[in-house]
């Protein structure tokens, strides 16, 4: 019900039709929805990406490759990018990278995938653990430049994903645990059978 | 020309004499290993010690003992240590636990409630409380029993003197000279280095041995260490902890999910993980007494952490990570444990209530 208003208000204050996935979806009862394959990455190294992994998985996705830390080759493959945005010291340690290089990579992801229009899916499924100044800062660099955010309520604490939707008209979809992210993913991602059909 | 004896000298003499004896009939005074109150339950088959794997271990104070649960159907092969950090109380009571009360229906489950069982016989006070030496504990019987309350590290007089730098063998990577006894530091090990490489080293001889499919070494940080309910992952072993984790968070459990990283060397998750096929965990819960700021910390009730709470959170844990390990791993080498109580209980009741 709660996920149904956020999807309402943004499509209320007339975003979401900017990519032509959505528009094709207008009609069928999803409001947003994407192509698959997917390219799920993360940017800043925490779990969440592998959490985004098991998820996708869960919800059955038929096409969708885990990287933890892509490539610009890797984006290309893609339709749709999933970059669930979280630093961790011991992930980006073993990546061997520090957080502004991680920043400065992920922009560059992100500006490529815009540039294929492969639209971003930004996801912060850890919640308030994940909200620290090296987390904040990744989310504050790329979020706004996402095409659709899905959140854990406990990251929302204080508002800040509201305020980057609401200040970017990007659709924000709020849960309270991260496997709520399942049949969000189900409905974004249309089984291709049915996504055939229409467009036969 | 017969020399006359002083006093002196045999009273002396004689006193040698009771040491000597005294050290020959109560090993506990020389060298060996600290005993504890563990009373196993039903779901132990056979008690060996860590010496088994490595003898040289035998008699000195880095032995401790290896409590087997084989399940009546063939299966997978489950580590678990407590006390790897023995002033970390919630993993060696949550392994005392499940020696006196677990059951395995499939696979084997080794347990090691005092992984570094010299570090178990007093708290030198590492985190600042030295007052710290006992826990107690009463049953629902009215029994009051007794667990040490240990230090983070091997005790200072079973191991030759610190080093200025201890170098972590075999990285060469530099720490502070007392992390030589800090158990988390020092695997693989080595068969003939100080005692606390020997445990180590035993402790991945077990590992290899038995084939070990998943390995949790519980450990606890302070109560507002960004550590606290942290599970730490092997890469190999992310995927079943994600998993998990979010398996946890539905019940209302949540936990921060993390990587081992790449240049930390020495500890259990990643030595393990690396050198052998194990799935390899580490699990933090929060404890007051790790908190140097707490006056008098309450280990067992102070209720931001409540020891049956964090005994829950470890246990918890554990069996979403063998749940979700079976769905990942041939069903020959599944792993099925349970208790005869619902884990739930350990949330709301005092941990008395669920030991012998
Ligand atoms: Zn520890």
């Amino acid at each position: 019900m709660r996920r149904a208003l956020y999807l309402l208000v943004a499509f209320g204050l007339g975003v979401a039709l900017t990519l032509p996935a959505f528009a094709q979806e207008v009609q069928t009862t999803s409001i947003v929805s994407f192509e698959q394959p997917v390219l799920i990455t993360s940017i800043g190294q925490s779990a969440g990406a592998m959490m985004a992994m098991v998820l996708a998985q869960k919800a059955g996705l038929s096409s969708f490759v885990y990287k933890q830390r892509a490539s610009l080759k890797d984006v290309e493959v893609a339709k749709t990018l999933i970059a669930v945005l979280g630093a961790s010291g011991k992930g980006l340690g073993a990546a061997g990278v520090d957080i502004d290089s991680e920043i400065a990579w992920g922009k560059k992801l992100f500006a490529h995938a815009k540039e294929l229009k492969i639209p971003i899916i930004a996801m912060q499924i850890e919640g308030e653990v994940r909200r620290g100044p090296m987390s904040d800062r990744i989310i504050n660099a790329l979020a706004p430049q996402s095409d659709y955010l899905i959140v854990k309520d406990s990251a929302n604490k204080d508002g800040l994903f509201t305020k980057i939707s609401t200040e970017n008209k990007i659709p924000i979809t709020f849960v309270k645990t991260a496997l709520d992210v399942v049949p969000i993913l189900q409905e974004i991602f249309p089984a291709k059978e049915k996504g055939d059909m229409n467009n036969g | 020309m017969a020399r006359r004896k002083s006093p002196l000298y045999s009273l002396g003499g004689w006193l040698l004499l009771f040491l000597l004896l005294l050290g020959v009939t109560f090993p506990g005074l020389g060298l060996g290993p600290t005993s504890h109150d563990v009373r196993p339950g039903y779901g132990v088959s056979e008690l060996r010690w860590l010496s088994d794997y490595l003898p040289a271990l035998k008699g000195t104070p880095g032995d401790t003992p290896v409590y087997v649960m084989k399940g009546k159907k063939e299966g997978g092969v489950f580590l678990l240590l407590g006390g790897t950090h023995p002033d970390e109380i919630a993993g060696i009571m949550a392994a005392i636990l499940a020696v006196e009360r677990g059951n395995v229906s499939q696979g084997t489950v080794f347990v090691i409630p005092h992984a570094n069982n010299s570090a178990s016989r007093h708290n030198n006070g590492h985190w600042g409380h030295p007052e710290l030496q006992w826990l107690e504990i009463t049953t629902s019987f009215g029994e009051r029993r007794h667990f040490h309350y240990g230090d983070r590290l091997t005790q200072p007089e079973d191991q030759v003197p610190d080093p200025k730098e201890f170098v972590q063998y075999p990285s060469g990577e530099k720490f502070p000279g007392y992390e030589a006894r800090n158990l988390n530091r020092n695997y693989p090990g080595k068969p003939d280095g100080t005692l606390t490489q020997q445990v180590c080293f035993a402790i991945l001889q077990l590992v290899e041995k038995e084939r070990v499919d998943v390995v949790m070494d519980m450990h606890e940080s302070g109560i507002s260490s960004r550590m606290a309910y942290m599970l730490v992952c092997h890469p190999r072993a992310l995927q079943i902890g994600a998993m998990a984790a979010m398996e946890l968070e539905q019940d209302g459990i949540s936990i921060k999910l993390e990587t081992a990283r790449k240049e930390f060397h020495g500890l259990s998750y990643r030595e393990l993980g690396d050198r052998t096929g194990v799935y390899a965990f580490l699990m933090e819960t929060p404890n007051p007494g790790q908190e140097p700021n707490i006056d008098h910390p309450d280990i067992i009730h102070d209720p931001r952490a409540p020891l049956n709470h964090r005994v829950y959170v470890q246990l918890k844990t554990i069996f979403a990570l063998l749940e979700n390990y079976n769905l990942v791993s041939p069903p020959e080498r599944a792993i099925r444990v349970s208790f005869p109580f619902p884990l739930e209980k350990l949330d709301t009741e005092e941990l008395g209530a669920f030991l012998r």
